[in-house]
């Protein structure tokens, strides 16, 4: 019982950490950037190097997150910019963009499953269960990130300037808000946050070229039932990845892993704004 | 235009479609022979390789109908191409295989492909559905159906898939004739359906949906056909890809197929038939030369050249590629008239009246909330033929949300609106327009990328089902649309795409096509908006005319209270949701009522009072 | 002679090929109040945004304190101190009271300096920072918005129909607090309106808008100014 509670609480901590990225570029720009899954492989492949180099793990964090962040402002200027007032097509753009990203580290580091140093290792004892302290670890991050998040969204200039920009954008710019300039630095965020996910998911599993594209999927879904909120993402991820985990659990693992897509296509049938207020 | 003339030009605009559709059969004779005759001039492997490339063409025609026309960008077509696909080998696998075995195969992978993209189209065009939707849904569906695949065990085979079984005896170039002439046929009936009336319907529909709906069309409906027969079409191909190939595995139905359509689409040109074909065929082919040497970097050539087109050709490049030897050979189109309907008048038609000969729209108690917002209440109000109400209101009043509340049943919080009598309950718009409803909106709601003649084939879509192949010689309309297209020129402009029309004829445009629906009851906001002053004189006159000659009850939403006071024949004044005032032009002009909302508050009733 | 602080030279804009304003000269000296009155439709808001620069100048130029600023974006007219108070959804609902007034100064810094200044204007701002802005009343909304556009100390201000809808009260003080601001800081006031009176307690000078066309002006205190107006507003 506590085994499968740790499984959700850390299941939900997992797909907040993957999908915040993807939302905070929703939220300013009403826009699905489909490179996510991209910036996540890159992130993976940043931890990668960090291994192989044999440095600290720990590194891989920073080093993922800074490479995330100069590609997704590289992106915003040349590829994301033109196509602000063509959203179905930013969708296929940035599509065709983890296309290119996806082939360049298969040409790089070779299509194979590669295997990346987790910076804690061995399991710790919760709520009498002998529970991965990764998994663990991995809550404590989308709680901080989440604290992050908001304190710079709530407590700072530029996070005022961003809420100001998602709510009324025109009116944002009556009052002197460069929205261009906060669209750029909201998409370099998410993309370097993207990153940083990919390097934090891959001790879980492993890296491969196209590591990202099973969770964009999930990403996008969970996106869409939370709207522009991240406390509505917050909610998302605890209901469908706890859904997805009783699911695997009790049904089956193939059920388990349609869990997130159906409830959420259902959800969003029923329900146009999801999980979000409004 | 004297009637010879016109019997003359009937006969050119007929001769003109059918000559292109001649053109098109000629060429596609010329494909056939070509496919005929290829298996013997190109090595086994090429041939082998382009019967796949075919079939796969075949499906991404479907694809650019549904997205490079109808503007419903899917991902999922692979799914059906699995569906037929599997229903062919788990046939052949399980079963024997004989004819019927075979037929039965056939025509049940069918029937389930066409069962699952109706259910698609119900949950994606469903009322208030948002239109991102059917992306979403058919990014779900190959997910979910490539993991029914896996989940079936020996049955499906899984992650592998099933190969080897028993399959079609025949040779390499039946196949090639069998995928090549399907994709010939399939292109030019594709490439004469766009082209035909009914056609151009697709294209509206991706450009101005609502406007569809207010002129009656049942645009989810068709958004389900179109679904379902592209489901059809691809679950075939994908039947035949699997008796071809012998294999079949859970990727055919996958999400990165049914993404990689729609880029083969895309690079090829959406919305030409021709550039996604072109492109399929020219990127599958060289993916198989090169996915022994450079597989890697052919994927990226083609990611990069994706994300190049997509931003800077949104066209694709066929039309890139097409366009000079166009512009070298071919005449500018419809420079001379060619092509172009004539105008008839309709024959009138009796007007709908309610049984009891009651008033043409009547509201009973309609309100309209916003969450706590109150946007209209406790709204009472009738008209009758041949009355033209004007609602005036300052800004916020709700005059629009009265006027949407009785061209949509969704629309109202409560109360009843009837229409000739009848209760239009919770119908949608188009379900409203076929009890007399005609609405024109405040903004010209037009489609801007058709021509004058096309838009008003469309408004006249409910009375007149499109040809699905050619282009009518004539177009009949009803004497009150004919006469605003006199009155303001738009006669003579048939043939200009209506993104080159002024302002003041989109307008007039706009009304033409609600009054080729023949309402009885017509809803018109704002309709001189931005208008010069000739333009409105003009626009007032018909209005007026509409009322006393043709018995239309019009109510009209209008700031301007020098207009309204020329043509109407009644005012109702709306002020904070509710009517305050309701009388003839006199009595509301004069009144001191309206000199308050419209002026200054309390300081106007103490001068209208001293 | 100085600069006018806005000067339209025969300005036409609008949305697309519909052109909404025709031809439109007007200028405004710094410290000056002007009224723009009209009925509903007839071009107002769209001289706002015009000015704004969020619609773009089908013909003519429009100059800030002498310079042509035709092309610039909201963002730049804001950051050279023209404050703009749009008709509708003028604030953020969701936002607070304090956030609405910081999101009218450039720096945050600033903030309390300004907070000081609106709320001698306004007493009730500064004790009530931390409501959500869309739970104030009408009233009280407008009263903010004012703030908001006096935060940063504007050269301009351009306000769209802020007296629509609201009790004479409230009209009265909006009315003296911008005259008290003119006073203050010389700044030029726009007005769109259609309430004469309010018009009257606060402007210099008007011009009627009809059809995109200014069809009347003159100085509001001059004899026979109220009466061609009201039947101008009314009829």
């Amino acid at each position: 019982m506590s085994a499968q509670f740790l499984d959700i609480v850390t299941t939900a901590a997992i797909f907040y950490v993957v999908a915040a990225g993807l939302l905070i570029i929703f939220g300013v720009m009403k826009i699905i950037n489909f490179a996510h899954g991209g910036f996540l492989t890159i992130g993976g492949y940043a931890a990668l190097i960090v291994t192989q180099l044999g440095l600290d793990p720990w590194l891989a964090l920073p080093f993922a997150a800074l490479v995330g962040l100069v590609i997704g402002a590289l992106v915003e200027r040349f590829v994301v910019r033109p196509l602000y007032a063509r959203p179905l097509d930013a969708i296929l753009a940035t599509w065709g963009l983890g296309i290119i990203i996806g082939q360049l580290i298969t040409i790089g580091f070779g299509r194979e499953v590669q295997f990346v140093q987790s910076p804690v290792q061995g399991a710790a004892l919760v709520l009498g269960e002998s529970y991965s302290q990764y998994r663990l670890l991995l809550v404590l991050g989308a709680l901080l990130l989440a604290a992050l998040l908001a304190a710079v969204l709530h407590g700072t200039r530029l996070g005022l300037m961003t809420r100001a920009v998602i709510m009324n954008e025109s009116l944002a710019r009556g009052l002197g808000i460069n929205s261009g300039l906060v669209r750029f630095a909201t998409f370099s965020l998410g993309s370097a946050l993207a990153s940083l996910a990919g390097a934090l998911i891959t001790p879980l599993s492993s890296v491969d070229p196209n590591m990202g594209v099973p969770w964009l999927v999930n990403a996008f879904m969970l996106v869409l039932v939370s709207g522009a909120s991240l406390v509505s993402l917050g909610v998302a991820t605890l209901v469908l990845g706890g859904a997805q985990v009783l699911i695997s659990a009790y049904g089956s693992p193939i059920l388990g892993s349609l869990t997130i897509v159906v409830l959420a296509a259902v959800i969003l049938r029923i329900r146009p704004q999801g999980f979000a207020r409004e | 235009m004297s009637e010879a003339a016109a019997g003359g030009a009937a006969v050119a605009a007929r001769s003109g479609s059918t000559r292109e559709i001649k053109r098109v059969l000629r060429l596609a004779l010329v494909g056939l022979a070509a496919v005929a005759a290829a298996p013997y001039l190109l090595d086994t492997y090429t041939v082998n390789i382009l019967i796949r490339s075919l079939l796969y063409a075949c499906v991404a025609l479907t694809v650019d109908i549904l997205w490079g026309y109808t503007g419903i960008l899917t991902f999922g077509q692979s799914a059906f191409f699995g569906i037929g696909a599997y229903a062919c080998g788990l046939a052949f696998s399980h079963l024997d295989l004989t004819p019927t075995v075979a037929i039965l195969a056939f025509l049940g992978g069918l029937a389930v492909a066409a069962a699952v993209a109706a259910l698609v189209g119900w949950l994606a065009f469903g009322y208030g559905v948002s239109p991102i939707y059917v992306s979403v849904v058919t990014l779900v569906l190959p997910i979910v159906v490539t993991q029914i695949l896996f989940s079936g065990g020996t049955f499906t085979g899984s992650s592998s898939g099933l190969s080897g079984f028993d399959t079609f005896d025949l040779s390499i170039e039946a196949w090639f004739w069998i995928a090549g002439s399907a994709l010939v046929i399939l292109t030019a009936a594709a490439w004469i359906f766009v082209h035909s009336d009914a056609g151009r319907l697709l294209v509206a529909i991706r450009e101005n949906e609502q406007r569809c709906e207010y002129l009656g069309i049942d645009t989810a409906l068709l958004k389900t056909l179109l679904l379902v027969a592209a489901a059809i079409i691809t679950a075939a191909a994908g039947y035949a890809y699997a008796g071809f190939t012998d294999v079949i595995a859970p990727e055919l139905a996958g999400f990165v197929f049914g993404t990689e359509l729609v880029i083969w689409v895309a690079l090829g040109g959406r919305g030409t038939l021709i550039g996604p074909v072109a492109g399929t065929i020219v990127i599958d082919l060289v993916s198989a030369y090169l996915s022994g040497s450079l597989p890697f970097v052919w994927k990226l050539v083609i990611g990069l050249a994706f994300v190049v087109v997509i931003v800077a050709l949104p066209q694709g490049l066929v039309p890139v590629v097409g366009g000079a030897w166009r512009r070298l050979r071919r005449r500018p189109a419809s420079a001379n008239g060619d092509g172009l309907p004539i105008l008839q008048a309709a024959p009138p038609r009796p007007r709908l009246v309610g049984a009891d000969g009651g008033p043409a729209v009547a509201l009973h108690g309609l309100s309209r909330r916003y969450g706590s917002l109150r946007v209209l209440e406790g709204i009472d109000l009738a008209a009758g033929a041949g009355e033209l109400v004007s609602l005036v209101g300052p800004n916020g009043a709700g005059k629009t949300t009265l006027i949407r509340c009785i061209a949509d049943g969704h629309e109202r919080s409560g109360g009843r609106v009837l229409v000739q009598g009848t209760d239009i309950g919770r119908r949608a718009p188009q379900r409203c327009v076929g009890f007399g409803i005609g609405r024109k909106f405040q903004t010209a709601n037009v489609f801007e990328t058709l021509t004058v003649a096309e838009c008003l084939r469309l408004a006249r879509a409910r009375r007149e089902r499109p040809s699905p192949w050619r282009r009518e010689a004539s177009l009949a309309l009803p004497q009150a649309a004919l006469q605003v297209m006199a009155a303001t020129g738009l006669d003579r402009q048939l043939g200009t795409a209506v993104k080159h029309l002024s302002h003041g004829m989109k307008q007039a445009l706009e009304l033409a096509m609600v009054l080729a629906l023949e309402p009885s009851v017509l809803l018109l906001d704002e309709p001189t908006a931005g208008l010069t002053k000739a333009e409105r004189s003009l626009i007032g006159g018909i209005l007026s005319g509409l009322a006393r000659d043709h018995g239309l009850c019009i109510l009209l939403v209008e700031h301007d209270l020098d207009f309204v006071r020329e043509i109407s024949s009644r005012i109702v004044v709306l002020h904070q949701g509710r009517i305050v005032l309701d009388g003839t032009v006199a009595e509301v002009i004069g009144s001191a009522l309206v000199r308050t909302i419209y002026a200054g508050e309390e300081h106007a009733i103490a001068g209208a009072a001293g | 002679m100085t600069a006018a602080a806005l000067e339209l030279d025969r300005v036409s804009s609008g949305y697309g090929e519909a052109l909404v304003i025709r031809e439109v000269a007007l200028s405004l000296a710094p410290g000056e109040i002007f009224a723009l009155l009209g009925k509903n439709g007839m071009g107002k808001s769209t001289l706002l945004k015009t000015v704004m620069g969020y619609l773009p100048l089908a013909a003519g130029a429009v100059r800030l304190f002498g310079e042509a600023v035709a092309g610039l974006p909201p963002y730049r007219l804001a950051r050279r101190g023209v404050a703009y108070s749009p008709q509708e959804q003028a604030l953020f609902q969701d936002l607070s009271v304090g956030d609405n007034l910081r999101l009218g100064l450039a720096d945050s810094a600033l903030f309390a300096a300004g907070l000081e200044r609106v709320g001698a204007f306004f007493p009730f701002l500064p004790e009530r920072l931390r409501q959500r802005a869309g739970t104030l009343s009408g009233g009280e909304q407008k009263m903010l918005l004012v703030a908001r556009a006096l935060m940063a100390r504007p050269r301009l201000l351009l306000i769209d129909e802020i007296s629509e809808g609201l009790q004479p009260s409230i009209v009265q003080k909006l009315a003296e607090v911008l005259r008290a601001e003119r006073a203050a800081s010389q700044a030029a006031i726009l007005l769109v309106e259609q309430n004469v009176h309010f018009a009257r307690a606060v402007a210099d000078r008007y011009a009627v808008l009809k059809r995109g066309e200014i069809v009347d002006s003159g100085r509001l205190d001059d004899a026979g100014a109220e009466s061609r107006i009201v039947r101008e507003l009314s009829v």
